[in-house]
């Protein structure tokens, strides 16, 4: 050990020399308590005695600043005196002594106080040691887990920027409700008009929870809105989806999901459910009138066949209200493990009234669960038939570009059975034509006539069906099965379609502004059909069908048949 | 608290046993499960015994995907025995009956 002796005493700092030396410690004396601390300070000493009584500077202010300016470990100083009273035994401790010698020194005593203060300031480096390792890793930790919740935070704004883009979750028809139970959400809801104006739904639940399967939203989104907005139908949209899905996914994840269209035009409703729980269909009184089992394998399992892409068509009835949950609703813990189970969500739905079924839900989810930690993702969707027809508060935000300055062009497509059997060539044909023209604020209602001219076509003139069926709801379903076997079937045939396009005339211009003329030919090869049986009012006949030339003749400039009634001709105007 | 898994490996047929709840935490466990097992031949069949599964969630069900994958997808033989109805209900939901068979 290094001892620093401080006696102005020179006996008894010489008497010490010799005993500590004897004892194999270094020596440095000081005689003053001036000194003392000039060479403590160079010497950095492991233990000092200290006398009390100097010139310069006594013992007991030599003492503090020694004290003061080792903080940094533990070096003990022990004070010699010839004093035994409390008061000046008091004053030492006060001054930062950690125990005295009485002289006249006894060598015995000496040495135990020495091997004891040595053996004190061992444990003390060990622990300060311990704490200083301590302290690092705290701090090391923290900032971790600073950097982990900025990352975060900015995945998570990316994430909902990406994600909810352009969604419509405000649609007047649409409530809902998530409870993620991290940061981010393993349930996707994702809704978006498509170019005719039927509103796409999607809820999707990933394997797991948390980031790892939020980051499969990300694709599932994007493919989502680049689809519904090209206009392609529910069972595209589910084989593009999980296309994709098949591509980015790990194997062991998957995404349960249910995708909805709801058509206020045609009053139906389309469902495609994979892996999801029953949709719940419930009547104006708030009974269950109706399900949607799941009769898929969920999106990203594996490659869809046409029979996976299969979807329920059902008629929407106003006074209806249509819920989709992932299974975090009915799977939540309440006390004890129980879960809420569908048996406990359905006895929800017991006649005391539809408006208040979304509200209930939530209520007596919330009472079951109390507070229970959440084990997964929850979400919750009600779909407001009758609001269906209303349009959200920030208006329908397609993306439009630039309009082209009107040109003269034309195109023509030809569909043959073949074609006509595997793919719905409409999402092209509103493409090309965008492309070309981009009539901007169009869109919608030029795909709307397309498509009522292509149905008319394909529907009555190819398949011979009648619109007749639609006007009873057991006729409806029969309407979609039958068209679904019958194109199933179709061997002959064809159908027709020329654009031609021509810009306004200086005459025109002038009347109506700088635009164009678009005129649209369809024709099939059918038999023709009595265009006047099933033109109706548009007013009238609200029910079921049936409304699609009145529709088409709201929206054109004009509308005429030829031939035997097999061809259609519209004329749409459009301006800047 | 999660489950355990016992693995019988026999000359043509493997029995991986799950008691418990079968969630995303035996993830690890259950894949050193069948990766033994998966390695050894082609073609194997797999039996999934479910007679002390409490639960299972959709982790589950991809960690069943993953197997399956491992086993031969499409050539695989994989089946999944007495699950209780719950989870019935859980497996038929995602259609698993389509990949395995559910007995």
């Amino acid at each position: 050990m290094k001892i620093l002796v401080v006696d102005d005493d020179r006996v008894n700092s010489t008497l010490l020399n010799r005993l500590l030396g004897r004892d194999g410690h270094t020596v440095i004396s000081a005689f003053d308590g001036q000194e003392g601390i000039k060479k403590f300070e160079q010497e950095r000493p492991d233990l000092v005695l200290m006398d009390v009584r100097m010139p310069r500077l006594d013992g007991y202010d030599a003492a503090r600043r020694i004290k003061a300016v080792s903080s940094d470990r533990f070096v003990p100083i022990i004070f010699l005196t010839a004093v035994t009273d409390e008061e000046g035994l008091a004053r030492c401790i006060d001054a930062g002594g950690d125990d005295f010698l009485t002289k006249p020194f006894n060598r015995t005593i000496l040495q135990a106080k020495i091997g004891a203060m040595g053996r004190i300031q061992q444990l003390d480096a060990v622990q300060r040691s311990q704490k200083a390792q301590l302290e690092e890793q705290k701090l090391q930790l923290e900032r971790h887990q600073e950097n982990v919740r900025q990352e975060l935070e900015v995945g998570n704004h990316l994430f909902n920027g990406i994600v909810r883009a352009g969604s419509l979750l405000d649609a007047p028809c649409l409530n809902h409700w998530t409870s993620p139970m991290s940061m981010f959400n393993g349930d996707l809801l994702v809704a978006s008009y498509n170019p005719a104006g039927g509103l796409i739904i999607m809820l999707g639940d990933f394997t797991g929870h948390g980031l790892s399967a939020a980051v499969g939203a990300l694709p599932l989104a994007e493919t989502f809105y680049d689809m519904t907005a090209q206009g392609f139908s529910i069972g595209e949209l589910v084989e593009g989806v999980n296309a994709k899905l098949l591509k980015v996914m790990p194997r062991r994840m998957f995404c349960a999901a249910c995708i909805l269209e709801v058509d206020y035009r045609q009053q139906s409703l389309t469902v495609w459910n994979g892996g999801l729980p029953d949709v719940l269909i419930a009547d104006a009184e708030g009974h269950l009138a109706g399900r949607i089992v799941s009769s898929h394998l969920p999106l990203g399992v594996i490659p869809m066949t046409r029979e996976d892409q299969k979807v329920e068509i059902l008629e929407m009835k106003a006074d209806q209200r249509i819920f989709v949950y992932s299974d975090g609703l009915i799977e939540a813990n309440g006390h004890d493990q129980e879960m809420f189970g569908s048996e406990r969500l359905e006895r929800i739905f017991n006649g005391s009234g539809a408006a208040g079924l979304f509200k209930s839900i939530r209520i007596d989810l919330e009472t079951f669960r109390d507070g229970v930690e959440q084990t997964d993702d929850i979400s919750l969707l009600e779909i407001v038939c009758d609001k269906a027809g209303e349009e959200p508060t920030g208006g329908k935000q397609t993306q439009e570009r630039d309009p082209i300055p009107p040109s003269a062009w034309s195109a023509s497509f030809r569909y043959s059975a073949e074609t006509l059997r595997s793919v719905d060539p409409l999402p092209t044909v509103i493409n090309v034509l965008m492309k070309l023209q981009a009539p901007s604020g169009h869109r919608e209602r030029i795909y709307t006539i397309l498509a009522e001219l292509f149905s008319n076509a394909l529907d009555h003139g190819l398949l011979g069906l009648d619109t007749q069926m639609k006007t009873t709801p057991e006729g409806f379903m029969r309407y979609y099965s039958q068209r679904e076997e019958r194109l199933a079937k179709l061997e002959d045939g064809y159908i027709n379609l020329d654009l031609t396009h021509t810009p306004f005339g200086p005459e025109d211009n002038e009347r109506h502004g700088q635009g164009g003329e678009i005129r649209i030919r369809m024709e099939d090869s059918g038999p023709g059909f009595n265009q006047f049986k099933i033109h109706s009012s548009l007013e009238g006949n609200m029910g079921h069908g049936g409304r699609g030339i009145a529709l088409i003749r709201s929206l054109c400039a004009k509308l005429v048949y030829h031939g035997r009634s097999n061809i259609a001709e519209a004329i749409y105007h459009w301006t800047f | 608290m999660s489950g355990s898994i016992t693995v019988n490996g026999g000359e043509n047929e493997t029995v991986i046993s799950i008691k418990g709840r079968f969630n995303f935490e035996m993830h690890s466990q259950f894949r050193t499960a069948y990766q033994n097992e998966t390695g050894s031949g082609a073609n194997k069949k797999f039996v999934i015994d479910l007679t002390g599964t409490e639960y299972i969630d959709s982790s589950a069900l991809g960690m069943l995907l993953l197997l399956r994958e491992e086993a031969g997808a499409n050539e695989s033989d994989i089946e999944i025995i007495n699950a209780r109805p719950e989870i019935r209900k859980i497996l038929e939901t995602a259609n698993f009956q389509r990949l395995f068979k559910i007995v």
